[in-house]
């Protein structure tokens, strides 16, 4: 694991986080005043900032932490949510996301980040300003507080603490230090930084100059003297809480320090090999046992691990007193009490003097060094812990299903084989030593392939996550009001489907709140509930996932569909007069249906029930659409549960072997030349007692060549279902079913209409693989 | 070897830190909370106890210091060094921690040199101390 | 109350505001030899801070404000 690595893991964390934030987000504005969803948005939001911290994103971990701010005060009640709250976080949360994909692609934030990312986290702290409650003195943790120690001579202390004399404060106790950069922006925001800092409680000494070096020569002429360049440091002796509340308003510009002198003790001079800092440390945590064995009612696990830590750092310091008292350790009773320990503790400690003030401060900070400066590249240590749950990576997976398919499809070469051996070579036994071997492979490869598809399955929630920021927004600019209600979120499908279902369920989602969902008023007139509601239903359905879309608004509006339809040229007058309503509904799924003046300012591109039905088709799936005039309407998503390996039957055709997907096929057949009967340009025969039409396969894909009838006179038909109807291709051949993996055509083929994709056949050769119903219109 | 307990409910922070000690020559293994943590040390075998427990202390199901409480109620063999870690660094937190029953606390981001130093010296690693403050301008 | 522009130098009194910034660092830089005076001068703006601290002209006279004084080099 490198560097590379942990910005991954950095930013995939990062996502979960945000995708976590923006679902609790919306929990909470159903129900603002359930603690226990506001305490987990603000502990996503907190590790989130946590994560940053890490690397130097220092831009957004600056939107971070206002949005941790405003939370924290709303989970503490100090502030309350509303729905511009809610705004400025969804759109802080957005802008945090830019930054994370900028990390993921550069490994960093662009330049150029801080203007907005100061913008945001201002919009997020005006909140807090503007609340009431901000004039408590409630600390605002901007950044922790650091223990200087001047005393030991040694620089651990930030570099600007330099510019502050400390020695004239040297008898004072809970004297605080701070550098205040104002924004270059600040003056125009009416903010005078100068005034501010001058008026700092307790203010005992200020500090001013410039951020970056002043212009020099001709540089003065052009200088704008409004872009603020101060740099400020200053210390004073009010309570921290206070000075933070002066600085509410720009407490992300303000860096702190403790500047309080400690009276500590000096590393003893013994020993000049080991490091000052060292012993310093080894001191430091030497107070820390004795702090922790002073207080009362430790355990004896407690008195145990002190001691061991107390011989531990015993023997990383060198020199003739520490080995003493190591002895002198080793010597206790196994039961010491804490007391005693104490006792023994406080009069050994490795230092010259007694520690006067014994303060437990976290470590002080070393100089802020890079992460990737100090993570030289080594390699892995395997993971000991036991995992429960793996990360994989998606190109892991997709690797996986690739090879899985591959053999699926090798092994259907098996009974070619078998049959050479009999036929060819004749080889009897050996064909079927062949069949039945192929038998276990095929069952092994069944298995595998489903123990794949199982770790592609994602359930359809994932889709749906985002749909409830997306009717919020909508539903909010239009001035409607929708409730969405999810059902079957966990039901799971590959994970292929998944993604393309997203673009056509949100254009769904757009036409109901754009033209089913009405405004309130309309509602009420009409005796409905102001607010309306989308439901969205998904269940599994033998080997299709069912994804229903529902809506209690105003129907599709058949005559005035009807009416369009015409005006469009899209159908002929007479002809719409002979659909019934429940048809004429359907002629909005028809090209060129969608128009200019059913452009709200939201389905501004005009998309068309047309392009969502092709959209699911290509992923071979279907739509279907029922609707009740004033009372709504309902959008029926069948697709395919999974979408790598498909059935086919192998049909031929003048000469050419071509694939129909097994689930569009209703039966094969064949029928003899006198059951064809023509009438005009169009055959049909009867099956089962219904008038099936038949078109020849060659007519379709425009090959010119009649089908060919077997010895017997009879014609192959391939009776396919198409939108609710049966209808027979006429074909050459059957060649029988044949598990394949469906690739899309790409590339220059893409376009080409009547193909679902090709398919790499056992014998080495490519099978076109047809999607009849592109084909048939 | 020495071995380390990293806990923490953010996985690149376990990341992070899992990465810094085993740099510095230990063996790590994570939890994510307080109870996963507890989980980890009675699957430790009789040999085999943690040297030391690196613990956030904001986690859910079980927090940091309600963890350290349950883990200086266990045998001997298990009671180790521990550094709580957390992004706040008022006097609070601190004594919070010291109640608990913690030797030591940094606070979060834990700057490399003072987690690996002061790990090494509650492990009593005198090399690895050395080490780490080895071409650090004192 | 703001700056007079004098032949020598500018004076600056009272409470001079955000707005005046620009004229004061204008008419500095067209000064052979900048030179203001602060005698009277009881509190700045920020952005008038900052001209001074840029330009650094010549101060004649000490603001009354010991922390502004001490700011400008003053005290």
């Amino acid at each position: 694991m490198n560097q590379a690595d942990l910005l991954d893991q950095f930013v995939i964390e990062a996502r979960e986080c945000l995708e976590a934030i923006g679902k609790r987000l919306l929990d909470v504005e159903q129900d603002p005043d359930n603690d226990e969803l506001l305490n987990d948005l603000f502990r996503s939001v907190h590790t989130l900032k946590g994560n940053c911290g890490l690397f130097e994103f220092k831009p957004l971990e600056r939107v971070v932490h206002a949005g941790e701010d405003l939370l924290d005060r709303v989970r503490h009640r100090t502030l309350a949510y509303s729905a511009a709250l809610a705004d400025a976080l969804l759109e802080a949360m957005d802008y945090s996301a830019q930054l994370i994909e900028q990390i993921e692609r550069h490994g960093r934030i662009e330049d150029g980040a801080d203007a907005g990312s100061i913008a945001h986290a201002s919009a997020l702290r005006a909140f807090v300003c503007d609340s009431a409650s901000a004039s408590s003195a409630e600390a605002l943790a901007a950044l922790p507080v650091v223990a200087a120690d001047p005393a030991s001579g040694e620089d651990v202390t930030p570099s600007w603490m330099s510019r502050l004399d400390l020695a004239a404060f040297a008898s004072k106790s809970g004297v605080l230090a701070l550098r205040y950069l104002p924004e270059e922006g600040c003056f125009f925001k009416g903010e005078d930084p100068w005034r501010l800092a001058r008026t700092v409680p307790g203010l005992l000494q200020l500090k001013v100059e410039g951020a970056c070096a002043w212009p020099q020569g001709d540089e003065r002429a052009a200088w704008d003297c409004y872009q603020c360049n101060l740099d400020i440091v200053l210390c004073t002796d009010a309570p921290r809480a206070e000075v933070e509340a002066h600085f509410r308003c720009v407490a992300e510009q303000v860096a702190w320090c403790d500047a309080t002198v400690n009276v500590r003790t000096a590393a003893p001079p013994s020993d000049g090999a080991v490091s000052p800092l060292l012993r310093k440390r080894a001191a430091a945590l030497w107070n820390d046992q004795c702090e922790l064995l002073a207080r009362a009612g430790h355990s004896a696990g407690t008195v145990r691990a002190a001691r061991r830590a107390l011989t531990n750092l015993l023997s990383c310091v060198e020199g003739a007193a520490a080995s003493a008292a190591s002895a002198s350790l080793a010597e206790l009773s196994e039961e010491v009490s804490a007391s005693s320990l104490l006792t023994w503790a406080r009069s050994n400690a490795p230092a010259a003097e007694a520690v006067v003030v014994a303060t437990l401060s976290p470590d002080a900070r070393m100089p802020d060094t890079d992460i990737a400066a100090v993570l030289p590249r080594i390699e892995d240590s395997p993971p000991a812990a036991p995992q429960k749950v793996l990360k994989v990576g998606q190109e892991k997976i997709d690797r996986l299903m690739e090879l899985i398919g591959e053999m699926v499809v090798a092994k259907n070469s098996l009974p070619y084989l078998a049959q050479r051996a009999e036929e060819v070579f004749q080889q009897r036994e050996l064909a079927r030593e062949i069949k039945a071997q192929y038998a276990v492979i095929n069952r092994i490869a069944d298995d595998l392939q489903h123990a794949i598809m199982q770790v592609r399955m994602l359930p359809v929630g994932a889709v749906f996550q985002r749909f409830g920021r997306l009717i919020r927004d909508i539903s909010r600019k239009l001035g409607k009001e929708v409730n969405l209600v999810v059902e079957g979120e966990d039901t799971e499908a590959d994970k292929n489907v998944i993604e393309s279902l997203a673009d056509p369920l949100i254009h769904i989602l757009r036409n109901s709140l754009d033209h089913g969902i009405e405004l309130p008023a309309v509602r009420r007139a009409a005796g409905k509930a102001p607010a309306g509601t989308i439901r969205i239903v998904a269940r599994q359905e033998s080997d299709r996932v069912i994804i229903e879309i529902q809506d209690d608004g105003a129907g599709v509006n058949a005559a005035r569909v009807r009416d369009k339809a015409v005006e469009r040229g899209l159908i002929h007058a007479d002809q719409a007069a002979t659909l019934s309503d429940d048809d004429a509904v359907q002629l909005i799924f028809l090209p060129g249906f969608s128009t200019a003046d059913q452009i709200s300012d939201l389905s501004g591109r005009g998309v068309g029930m047309d392009v969502v039905r092709t959209a699911i088709e290509r992923i071979n799936g279907g739509v279907e659409l029922t609707s009740v005039q004033g009372q709504g309407t309902t959008l029926r998503l069948s697709l395919p549960l999974s979408m790598a390996v498909t059935t086919v039957m192998v049909v031929e055709s003048a000469g050419r072997q071509l694939g129909v997907p097994m689930d569009l096929i209703v039966e094969t057949v064949r029928v003899p030349a006198c059951d064809i009967h023509h009438f005009k340009q169009a055959r049909t025969t009867v099956l089962r007692g219904r008038v099936v039409p038949l078109r020849a396969l060659n007519d379709l894909l425009a090959l010119d060549a009649a089908p060919i009838p077997n010895d017997a006179g009879e014609l192959a038909v391939l009776v396919i279902r198409h939108d609710n109807e049966s209808v027979g291709l006429l074909v050459d051949q059957f060649q029988g079913a044949s598990d394949i993996i469906l690739k899309p055509l790409e590339g220059v083929l893409a376009g080409l209409i009547g193909f679902a994709g090709t398919a790499l056949m056992g014998d080495g050769g490519v099978l076109m693989v047809l999607n009849p119903k592109e084909l048939l219109q | 070897m020495y071995r380390i307990l990293v806990v923490d409910d953010a996985a690149t922070v376990r990341m992070y830190h899992r990465k810094l000690l085993s740099d510095a020559g230990w063996h790590t293994e994570e939890a994510l909370n307080g109870v996963e943590a507890l989980e980890c040390v009675h699957a430790q075998e009789s040999d085999e106890a943690f040297d030391l427990y690196v613990v956030d202390v904001n986690m859910p199901r079980m927090d940091g210091y309600s963890f350290v409480r349950e883990l200086r109620r266990l045998e001997l063999r298990h009671q180790a060094p521990v550094v709580m870690v957390s992004t706040e660094a008022q006097r609070q937190d601190v004594d919070a921690a010291l109640d608990a029953g913690a030797n030591g606390y940094l606070v979060k981001p834990a700057q490399p040199l003072d987690l690996v130093l002061s790990a090494a010296l509650l492990l009593g690693d005198r090399e690895a101390a050395r080490a780490a403050t080895q071409g650090v301008r004192t | 109350m703001t700056i007079r522009y004098l032949k020598k130098h500018a004076a600056l009194e009272g409470h001079v505001a955000v707005d005046d910034a620009e004229a004061l660092a204008q008419w500095l830089l067209q000064q052979r030899e900048p030179a203001v005076h602060l005698g009277k001068c009881e509190d700045v703006h920020g952005a008038v801070l900052q001209v001074l601290l840029a330009l650094r002209p010549t101060f004649k006279s000490s603001p009354a404000d010991p922390l502004l004084a001490r700011v400008l080099g003053l005290a």
